[in-house]
């Protein structure tokens, strides 16, 4: 470690102590302390809803907490608000950057100090070579003068570390920073965090992503249920110590995959698709009760070529089966009538209605599937189909009239799964389907899965989580540079030879 | 990265201006073009000259809905705020109150404006209300506050110092180019022109009503206080209404509580037409004023084409579908080429 | 059955029938709640105004206004609400009817001039050219928003200044006068003591009220207005919903011009021209989320009753039009702010169910 630190190195740049913060009765955040050091990486992990975000607002100034307190440099605060925050040095760059759509990077980059200066005018003129000097300290090549809606997510993510460095960030707090990134990205910018730590600045990784949060930090930060249950240096822990301290219990994942049928029909073929610039020669088969793996690093085209599949962003060249009858996939429309159904990553914007009912959710797709002959809804099987599923499916809710914002992570996707269930597809995809939920709901879910599968449905599973894969999946498909690359059957559906084929 | 390749879309970016004002120019220009050659009439100094004339009022409407769209809201109380607080003002100044000249009257009826502005920025603010249905329900309430307890009378004659002052200027401006006036409130609408564009441009207040409009939930966690930004965009819109609503009593030199309703929508329809977007964040002061000059032409040509003024609305109507229809669908295209373009560039090289 | 599931045991069945039980039951009260205010408001605005002067409010006179100026209003609000279902807005609402008035009285009096017999006879014609021209109007409102993607709240704008200029220009700004005398004996008599016109506004009410709740077309409307995205993933083709739903708001306004004319034989541009802000204020006081994805037909029609019941109260107590109007402005802005809090309490008394766990 270069420390060039004023204080010496053991000397921590921002410390919480005691914090606790409760909402309505329930506690958030119970008694949780924790130190940075300039020029480390602290990551900060945690299932969803385990206080994480609670304790960044807290930090940020947009939350206040109800006891304890926050040294900065030595200056104890027992609340912050933003502008606070910013003065003393902190910085945070949410999931979504919070960057303004409708302004040019330069002016992102600027703007924000120049708030917290309480600054009355404002000159573009001067802006410019400011955030130039910015951009040129990092090495970065931005396109200052370009409308920050116009950029890819990546540069949208520089434009935010360049606005947080600009007003001499001493702390900065990164929410899940690689979730968008591609694989090339993620590499791009451990190399700036890098940069960043020699400049002995303290940065705080949020992540739910394991061996990412091993990979590039010095501590590591474990909160549960609201405590901070363990922090501990990077090298001391793995990846399964890591899930057991996040989850408190054992992980099972196991292998359980039924005996497939040689002579069961195949329901899906690919042959030779293709969409220029993201995925080509695309070719597979899934049968029916077969669960399919599809994995791959991030803008691998794994996402992509489940877009295609269900008509979100049609391909360009190639043939799509269905039970060996070619089908036009050119809308989300078609890929549905042709029995495909989809569980999107992004589940509370794609997935879920969150304030309609789960029971809405739930019917939302097929409502002409319940119809009486006069073309109304027939209460009686919607009502049936409803409970069936609310039921089988075991949401915990009171009941099927309660909003789906109410949910936890693990069964709003149950009534994500519902939805499509209801409309008994021929073939069903799911994208990251147990990314956020609680350990309990996971296997959950995949028993579900399997079950539909044994029940005649084919499968498709697109995740990084190679575990996951393992424990439900026939065949595992690698994606790497829009190729299929490999295909694992048998024994090969392994997590190492996974991990091991991704990453070549 | 998307670095030196966007060159030339730079460079046409530049000539088209961030909301589209040379667009809209060239097509203003076209439009005096054709109908100059159509009628020679319409290209002279007199109809150039009225043509700003009638331009003056709503312009300085617009600069006011203009802010208040940038932020990210819509504004339809505006004319009821105007009427409220010039119609008042010409009141007070009659029933006895001492005669306070034409820049006490102006600044009695800023005042006024300035309040009613306080009362719509704090129910949107503070309850975080749809502007729409706020300056709706405010618009009823001004404007029957007005007519209930302000006065209903149509008043001819003005208070002599608006009058006088109205009248001596006018003749004063008459400019040395033939025989055409240019109304000396030109000048004021001008100068506010001029001053939202400076303010809009090149202060903190200014950037963080763009900011606001482009990302609310952004604009608090870079630490902009919202809701007194709010609040003060409210404000000098109501006090710019009330400026427009005084100007329009003097050039029309008579009051009357039943004046400019109505009118609110077609100047949205002209901050629209320049550029300005519905959804915030977007909007120039030179857009604006070119949309209303735009609309102005249009009424002018109408008339010199011997069409019935019962169609201006339509005019003004088909003109909007128009402007929004293409910027929709060339939204809709960009977008359409965005997500390939995202396609591409998460396309990974390999090493 | 379709759900066949090995794990269901006979108990959890019996579970899950009282539990289904209990839901509806719950699921009734949630609807009446959001109902159940405005019931209240109607019942004490109507007990107020009757308190304050019986002998004007409670007159017979008074009551039928009430019930014949409600229907032409809340057919028009309802079809606001239906917009606002979408995310939408419809300002073109009146003009779509006054042009539809217009429409009607003109081709009467165009037939009447030569044959005043066949003119009468021609009664369901002249009635079907008139919502036509309402369907046309809304068609158009339809395709700019789906088609082109305009926002409905400028498409309607626009659309609302050429269908009004257009009438302006076709009636020189004149009022028209004449109508078939069928439609005018329909619109002047009454069953069981109350005007037919509030039966046909019933009907109308109940007629999207079942297309809201019991229909595919009712349930995307409203997912497509809570969540454009999601609806999309769901398979809900969403130009479809939109062209469907202006379609419907202007067939609402081709209605409301045959209502128009039913009570007065005439027919003019300006007619109305304070409903815009009144049916809005109905919409959103009847429940109505302008964000959309939330609302009721009957929070819409007890809203109309009650503003009606508050406009003729201030009638008979000698109030003017002016006043009603602030009255109208404090109604909905204190309906809204009312619905914001409550929301916004809600949204943080549920904060914790999310956060731990």
């Amino acid at each position: 470690m270069t420390s060039t630190a004023l204080k010496g190195p053991s000397s921590p740049v921002l410390e919480v102590r005691n914090i606790v913060k409760t909402f309505g009765g329930v506690t958030a955040l119970n008694d949780v302390s924790l130190d940075l050091l300039p020029g480390e990486v602290l990551c900060l992990a945690g299932e969803n809803g385990c206080g994480k975000s609670t304790l960044i607002k807290i930090i940020s100034g947009a939350e206040k907490p109800d006891s304890g307190e926050i040294i900065v440099d030595g200056n104890t605060y027992s609340s912050m608000d933003p502008t606070d925050a910013i003065k003393s040095g902190i910085q945070v760059i949410y999931q979504d950057f919070s960057l303004f759509p409708n302004l040019t990077v330069a002016e992102n980059i600027i703007l924000t100090s120049a708030v917290a200066d309480r600054r009355r005018l404002y000159s573009g003129r001067a802006a410019r070579p400011a955030a130039q000097a910015i951009v040129d300290e990092l090495g970065l090549h931005l396109d200052l003068d370009a409308d920050v809606e116009r950029l890819s997510v990546a540069d949208k993510q520089l434009t935010a570390i360049c606005r947080a460095l600009v007003s001499d960030a001493r702390v900065l707090i990164m929410d899940e920073p690689t979730t968008a990134l591609t694989h090339t990205e993620v590499d791009r910018l451990f190399v700036i965090v890098e940069r960043l730590r020699s400049r002995g600045v303290g940065l705080i990784f949020v992540s739910h992503k394991l061996d990412e949060v091993l990979k590039i930090s010095q501590r590591v930060a474990i909160l549960r249920s609201g405590k901070n249950v363990v922090t501990s240096p990077a090298s001391m822990l793995d990846p399964r110590a890591i899930a057991l301290h996040m989850t408190g219990q054992e992980l099972d994942e196991t292998r359980h995959v039924s005996e497939l049928d040689a002579q069961s029909e195949i329901v899906l073929e690919l042959e030779g698709l293709g969409l220029r610039g993201a995925y080509e020669d695309v070719s597979f088969t899934l049968r029916r009760g077969e669960i399919l793996g599809v994995t791959g690093l991030l803008g691998s085209g794994r996402t992509e070529i489940a877009e295609a599949l269900f008509g979100v962003v049609p391909h360009d060249s190639g043939v799509v089966k269905v039970n060996g009858t070619p089908v036009r996939l050119h809308s989300i429309n078609d890929a549905i009538d042709a029995g495909i159904g989809y569980v999107p990553e992004d589940r509370l914007t794609q997935g879920l209605f969150m304030d309609k009912s789960i029971a809405d959710n739930i019917i939302a797709g097929s409502p002409n599937e319940h119809t009486t002959r006069f073309g109304t809804l027939d209460l009686r099987a919607v009502r049936e189909t409803i409970q069936g599923l609310f039921a089988r499916l075991r949401v915990k809710a009171p009941n099927v009239q309660a909003p789906v914002r109410s949910l936890s992570g693990g069964n709003a996707q149950r009534v994500v799964l519902a939805k499509w269930l209801a409309r008994r597809p021929r073939i069903l995809m799911l994208n990251g389907p147990t990314v956020g939920v609680d350990i309990g709901s996971k296997a959950e879910i995949l028993g579900i899965l399997r079950a539909e599968a044994a029940a005649g449905m084919g499968v498709i599973v697109i995740s990084d989580d190679a575990p996951e894969l393992v424990a439900c999946c026939h065949r595992v498909l690698v994606v790497r540079h829009g190729r299929v690359v490999e295909i694992l059957e048998g024994d090969d559906v392994a997590v190492d030879t996974i991990r091991e084929k991704v990453a070549a | 990265m998307s670095g030196a390749s966007l060159a030339i879309p730079d460079r046409l970016r530049l000539l088209r201006g961030a909301n589209n004002e040379g667009v809209l120019a060239v097509v203003l220009l076209a439009l005096i073009v054709a109908m100059s050659i159509a009628n020679p009439a319409f290209f002279t100094l007199p109809t150039a000259f009225s043509i700003l004339r009638s331009s003056i009022v709503p312009l300085i409407f617009a600069l006011g809905v203009l802010m208040v769209i940038i932020s990210g809201g819509i504004d339809v109380s505006f004319a009821a705020i105007a009427v409220f607080a010039a119609y008042t003002t010409v009141r007070a100044l009659q029933s006895g109150t001492p005669d306070l000249g034409l820049i006490g009257a102006f600044a009695l009826a800023l005042l006024i404006g300035a309040s009613l502005g306080v009362i719509n920025g704090f129910l949107i603010a503070k309850f975080r209300l749809p502007t729409l249905i706020v300056t709706l329900g405010t618009q009823g309430i001004f404007k029957g506050a007005l007519l209930t307890y302000v006065g209903s009378r149509y008043i001819a004659d003005l208070p002599t110092s608006m009058a006088h002052v109205s009248t001596t200027n006018l003749f004063e401006v008459s400019t040395p180019t033939g025989s055409a006036y240019l109304h000396v409130l030109v000048v004021p609408a001008v100068l506010l022109a001029m001053g939202l564009a400076w303010v809009l441009r090149s202060t903190m207040f200014g950037r963080s009503i763009y900011a606001i409009g482009g990302d609310v939930e952004a604009a608090r966690r870079a630490g902009i206080r919202v809701m007194r930004t709010q609040v003060a965009v409210y404000v000098i819109a109501g006090t710019m209404a009330a400026a427009g609503g005084m100007i329009y009593v003097i050039m029309g030199r008579s009051a009357s509580p039943q004046i400019l309703v109505g009118s609110e929508l077609d100047i949205i329809a002209a901050v629209v037409l320049g550029g300005a977007s519905i959804f915030g964040g977007r909007g120039s002061v030179l857009g604006t004023a070119l949309g209303v000059i735009l609309v102005q032409v249009i009424y002018n040509s109408l008339i010199l084409a011997g069409v019935p003024s019962a169609w201006q609305r339509t005019a003004v109507g088909v003109l909007l579908i128009i402007g929004v229809g293409i910027q929709a669908v060339a939204s809709r295209r960009s977008s359409r080429a965005s997500v390939i373009d995202e396609t591409h560039q998460k396309q990974e090289v390999p090493a | 059955m379709k759900l066949a599931d090995p794990e269901t045991k006979p108990l959890s069945r019996l579970n899950d029938s009282v539990d289904a039980g209990w839901t509806r039951l719950l699921g009734l009260g949630r609807i009446e709640g959001g109902v159940r205010r405005m019931l209240i408001l109607v019942v004490v605005a109507f007990a107020v105004f009757a308190a304050l002067k019986p002998s004007i409010f409670l007159s017979g006179t008074n009551l039928r206004n009430i019930a014949l100026n409600s229907p032409e209003i809340g057919v028009i609000a309802i079809a606001m609400m239906l917009a606002m279902l979408t995310g939408g807005i419809d300002l073109s609402l009146v003009a779509m009817a006054n042009l539809s008035a217009i429409t009607m009285s003109t081709m009467f009096t165009a037939v009447a001039a030569g044959d005043p017999a066949l003119a009468e006879q021609l009664f369901p014609v002249i009635l079907l050219a008139g919502i036509a021209v309402g369907v046309l109007g809304g068609a158009i409102n339809g395709l700019l928003i789906s088609g082109l993607g305009i926002t409905p709240i400028l498409a309607t704008l626009g659309t609302m200044q050429i269908y009004n200029g257009i009438a302006v220009a076709w009636t020189g700004g004149k009022t028209l006068y004449g109508s078939p005398s069928a439609l005018t004996a329909i619109g002047s008599s009454t069953v069981a003591g109350i005007p037919i016109l509030f039966y046909v506004f019933v009907l109308v009410a109940v007629a999207i009220g079942v297309v809201v709740t019991r229909t595919p077309l009712g349930l995307r409307i409203q997912l497509q207005g809570a969540n454009p995205t999601a609806a999309r993933y769901s398979g809900i083709a969403s130009r479809k919903i939109l062209l469907s739903t202006y379609v419907l708001t202007g067939l609402l306004s081709g209605i409301a011009g045959v209502l128009f004319i039913a009570r007065n034989p005439t027919a003019s541009a300006d007619y109305g021209a304070s409903y815009v802000l009144l049916v809005i204020v109905i919409a959103v006081l009847g429940g109505t989320n302008p964000n959309g994805g939330f609302a009721t037909v009957l929070g819409v029609v007890l809203a109309t009753l009650t503003l009606q019941i508050v406009s003729s109260g201030f009638t008979a107590m000698r109030l003017s039009a002016y006043q009603y109007a602030i009255a109208q402005g404090l109604i909905l802005v204190a309906a809204m702010a009312f619905e914001q809090v409550k929301w916004r309490r809600r949204l943080r008394s549920r904060k914790p169910a999310v956060q731990p766990g």
